[in-house]
């Protein structure tokens, strides 16, 4: 059994025990001052959690426009600048967070749940039931995504964020589905799998506490990288112009400052177009450096104490 | 010393290399770049001007009868092209083209009488326009007659249109040589025949509109032009054309060869003017950032001038509370049209002045200043749209309208996607409304095309429309008071359909306080000028009234030219701005310098 966290027993600086929820609090608390950059990406991920909860919310509903400063400098007032519409670009991008972020989870939720569920199955039960649900995983991968996107785009608005990440979290669950597959059927003959089977387990004991804790920093970063997926996916779309106009949805704002402001021709439109670029960079090292945390986390050869 | 030596060998053979390959631009007349603005280059598509992205360029290897100056009100106002000159009776019944004596095809064939009688026979076969084999259908072409070599007489049929002159003088010209093939034998006969009624004539409308595809897709092995220039060579990059040594006013086209770059949106002909490498580029919807960044380019000139087309907001009055006056009447006031027109289309728009169906431009030459002045001129007041709304019946609660029964009310402004200056249109408007308390917003179509469709199936409550789109009045109004309105012209007959049916999705009434706008309309295609003029006044009035639309900018049509390696430009406001760089060369424009 590879269960990575588990320290029953551990007893503190004072000689106390400590529950294992703590030691474990305690050993993600090592693992992330370890690394300054893992505090830093905690601190990124955390910033757009609370620009995708509250940041709408520090705005009013219809955001103020300057009609006299179209796409006007960065400057104290307007550390972005502002749009087309003298709207600033600052504004934009933080009541714009909830969609996107929104959007990458409900994605990431979906391609993990359907893909660890679809591969535990085939990789335990083996057989016909494998057979048929790598068929229809491979099936799956088959399928293009960007031009189905496209296509479902002309009878489908994808006005709320989680129809995007449902359409997002179907066509991305294979991979996942493959790689879990693949990892039960190693684990499955292990020694400790063996030992459950030999004591009349469940396979819901089985899977519940023997294969899926195994699993969990795969898991868990998969749900991550999802989430960048996501990110990328849905923003290309909305800059293709494929997808319903919001004018602070990052994809739009990207597409407007480069279609409509020439931002790739002058810079006068610059701003609006990095203000964007620089939230989705900003959103992914935060998820990449977090990743690294987990690996650790839940990887007890990588760990240093 | 050796090496030095063998480098300078090495660098002169390099130089007289590059000055074989580079022969062209050594050429006395140079090349002129420049870009095709109605369409990009399919490096695949054949040689065939039926095509619609066919490799030929019009005005300079695809050749017209005649270039229409598209001026404020007159429509018949053209350049010669293929033909010399022409003449035709009051009613325009019978239309006489004399061609240009020494016009003459690429491969030094004249051109003749023949040649067009084919081109007239093909275009049959694309049918629209005045060759359309509709029995019935007015300003139809009805006998086409070869009086000599160079002369061509086409009569109009019984349902007359004061259209047909225009209509046949943009008739495109194509060999015969090369393309009569096409027309099988007793094409003409069977054209007669369609003309009448009955199983016999449906049979041969359906033989010659099934010629249709194969006309489209047919592809000459090499481009045989009447034009000043051939097309020498095509790539998915560019097309390259050479000077046509048998046009027939040689002496008078400059450029040795005229490259025609691909593009695959504005943002690249931007960066081609902002890198001076186009010669002239023809309206390109430009931001002002972006218009400042090409201005300084050395030798970029704007030029300015008419452009006949409008940006409007269009209702779909079979949905409420649009069906409603009050409610569009409301809307106009609070949409600060100029404003809108900064965000949109600073520098190839000008805010409309009223809503009366015609470009600003046009309408004072039809309605004169004091007919225009006469119209409401929508100027915002928040009051005056208050009060509207009350007088539709919509209530405020809370800070926002609703609808009479206190459901709320959503406004949904629909644009292609493609359109950045409308979709920055929609979004000002939108946030225009927001402020005032009705909710509002902006959804894009993924495509033109796609946008279209659903509009035609009225799908959408509001969205944009192009309209004003002169100098024909019948033109005009059509974009308000035809099919997209319910009146629909059959066989000579107009009906008007219930909404929601073929393509009605404006969904306006027949009649609005006794006056039919769609037979009104119909009428401008048989009126003379004073009572073409007469009926534009009613319309204007009754648009200004009823909007079926809120006109929100007029295009300017903005052009690039650049000083530096050619001269004699057409300058701002000239009727030629809105042809292309082609025919300004036919007209003895663009000189080397």
């Amino acid at each position: 059994m590879t269960l990575t966290i588990s320290l029953p027993g551990r007893r503190d600086e004072r000689g106390g025990r400590v529950s294992p929820r703590r030691a474990f609090w305690r050993g993600v608390g090592r693992v992330l001052r370890r690394k300054r950059g893992r505090v830093v990406g905690v601190a990124i991920l955390a910033l757009f959690a609370a620009m995708a909860t509250v940041g709408p919310l520090l705005y009013p509903a219809n955001l103020p426009r300057d009609d006299n400063a179209l796409y006007a400098a960065p400057s104290l007032a307007h550390p972005f600048g502002t749009d087309f519409e003298g709207t600033d670009v600052l504004a934009l991008v933080v009541t714009g967070a909830r969609y996107v972020i929104l959007t990458g989870l409900a994605t990431a939720i979906i391609t993990v749940a359907l893909g660890t569920t679809l591969g535990l199955l085939a990789g335990l039960h083996r057989g016909r039931w494998d057979t048929v649900l790598m068929r229809i995983t491979d099936l799956q991968l088959t399928i293009p995504g960007l031009p189905l996107l496209l296509v479902l785009s002309t009878v489908w608005k994808f006005e709320s964020p989680l129809e995007m990440g449902l359409v997002l979290g179907l066509l991305g669950w294979g991979g996942v589905a493959r790689a879990v597959r693949s990892q039960t059927l190693s684990l499955r003959e292990r020694g400790f799998v063996e030992a459950a089977r030999g004591l009349g387990l469940s396979s819901t004991h089985i899977v519940g506490r023997e294969l899926l804790p195994s699993m969990a920093p795969y898991i868990a970063m998969n749900v991550l990288i999802a989430v960048t997926g996501a990110i990328y996916a849905q923003v290309g779309l909305f800059f293709l112009g494929v997808l319903p106009f919001e004018s602070n949805n990052w994809g739009v704002m990207l597409n407007l400052a480069v279609f409509g402001g020439g931002a790739l021709t002058t810079p006068a439109a610059l701003p609006y177009l990095l203000a964007p670029l620089l939230a989705i960079l900003l959103l992914t090292l935060g998820i990449v450096l977090v990743v690294d945390a987990m690996d650790e986390i839940f990887n007890p050869r990588l760990r240093e104490d | 010393m050796k090496r030095l030596a063998a480098i300078v060998a090495a660098v002169a053979l390099a130089t007289s290399a590059c000055g074989a390959s580079d022969v062209d631009s050594a050429d006395a007349g140079g090349i002129y770049t420049t870009i095709d603005g109605a369409k990009q280059i399919d490096a695949t598509a054949p040689i065939n001007p039926f095509n619609p992205a066919g490799s030929t360029f019009m005005g300079y290897d695809a050749m017209a009868l005649a270039w229409p100056k598209n001026g404020l009100t007159d429509a018949n106002a053209f350049y010669p092209g293929i033909a010399a000159s022409w003449t035709a009776t009051p009613d325009q019944g019978e239309v006489v083209i004399h061609l240009q004596p020494k016009a003459r095809w690429s491969d030094g064939k004249p051109v003749t009488s023949e040649d067009v009688r084919t081109s007239i026979g093909l275009a049959y076969t694309q049918g629209g326009s005045a060759y359309t084999v509709n029995a019935g259908a007015a300003g139809a072409a009805a006998d086409i007659q070869v009086l000599d070599g160079k002369t061509i007489k086409i009569t109009q049929g019984a349902n007359r249109s004061n259209a047909f002159l225009r209509n046949v003088l943009s008739t495109v010209v194509v060999p015969a040589h090369v393309y009569g093939s096409l027309l099988p034998p007793g094409f003409w006969e069977t054209l007669r025949a369609a003309r009448g009624s009955g199983p016999a004539a449906e049979k041969a409308k359906g033989q010659i509109t099934g010629l249709a595809q194969r006309v489209i897709a047919f592809a000459p092995r090499e481009d045989v032009s009447a034009g000043p220039f051939v097309l020498e060579r095509i790539n998915p990059g560019a097309a390259l054309l050479k000077k046509n040594p048998y046009f027939y006013d040689a002496a008078r086209i400059q450029p040795d060869r005229v490259k025609v770059l691909n593009y695959t949106g504005n943002e690249q002909i931007w960066n081609y003017l902002v890198s001076g490498k186009l010669d002239s580029a023809p309206f390109t919807a430009v931001p002002a950032a972006v218009m400042s960044r090409i201005k300084q380019t050395p030798g970029n000139e704007i030029r300015k001038g008419y452009s006949p087309v409008a940006a409007s907001l269009a209702f779909n009055q079979a949905r409420k509370p649009y069906d409603n006056v009050h409610v569009r009447r409301a809307l106009a006031y609070l949409i600060d049209r100029a404003q809108v027109t900064r965000v949109a289309s600073p520098e190839a728009g000008t805010p409309a002045v009223t809503t009366s169906g015609i470009h600003a431009s046009a309408a004072a030459a039809w309605l004169g200043g004091g007919g225009l002045a006469a119209l409401e001129p929508y100027k915002v007041d928040a009051a005056k749209a208050d009060r509207e709304l009350k007088a539709a019946g919509m209530v405020k609660r809370a800070g926002t309208w609703r609808m009479p029964d206190g459901s709320p009310w959503k406004v949904s402004i629909h644009v292609p996607a493609s359109f950045s200056d409308w979709v920055a249109a929609a979004k000002s408007i939108t946030s225009q409304l927001n402020d005032h308390g009705i909710s509002a917003s902006v959804v894009t179509s993924a495509d033109y095309i796609l946008y279209l469709d659903e509009l035609a199936a009225g799908r959408y409550d509001m969205g944009f429309w192009l309209m004003g789109l002169g100098p024909s009045p019948y033109n005009i109004f059509q974009r308000l008071y035809g099919s997209a309105n319910g009146w629909q012209l059959l066989a000579g007959r107009l009906t008007h359909v219930p909404p929601g049916q073929q393509g009605n999705w404006m969904g306006g009434p027949e009649t609005v306080a006794g006056v039919n706008p769609g037979e009104l309309t119909n009428r401008l295609n048989l009126a003379t000028p004073e009572e073409q003029k007469r009926i534009v006044g009613t319309l204007a009035k009754l648009t200004n009234e009823q909007l079926p639309v809120i006109q929100l900018y007029d295009y300017v049509n903005t052009q690039f030219v650049n000083t530096s390696r050619y001269t004699g430009w057409p300058a701002a406001d000239s009727e030629v701005l809105r042809l292309p760089a082609g025919v300004w060369m036919q007209l003895g424009m663009i000189k080397k310098k």
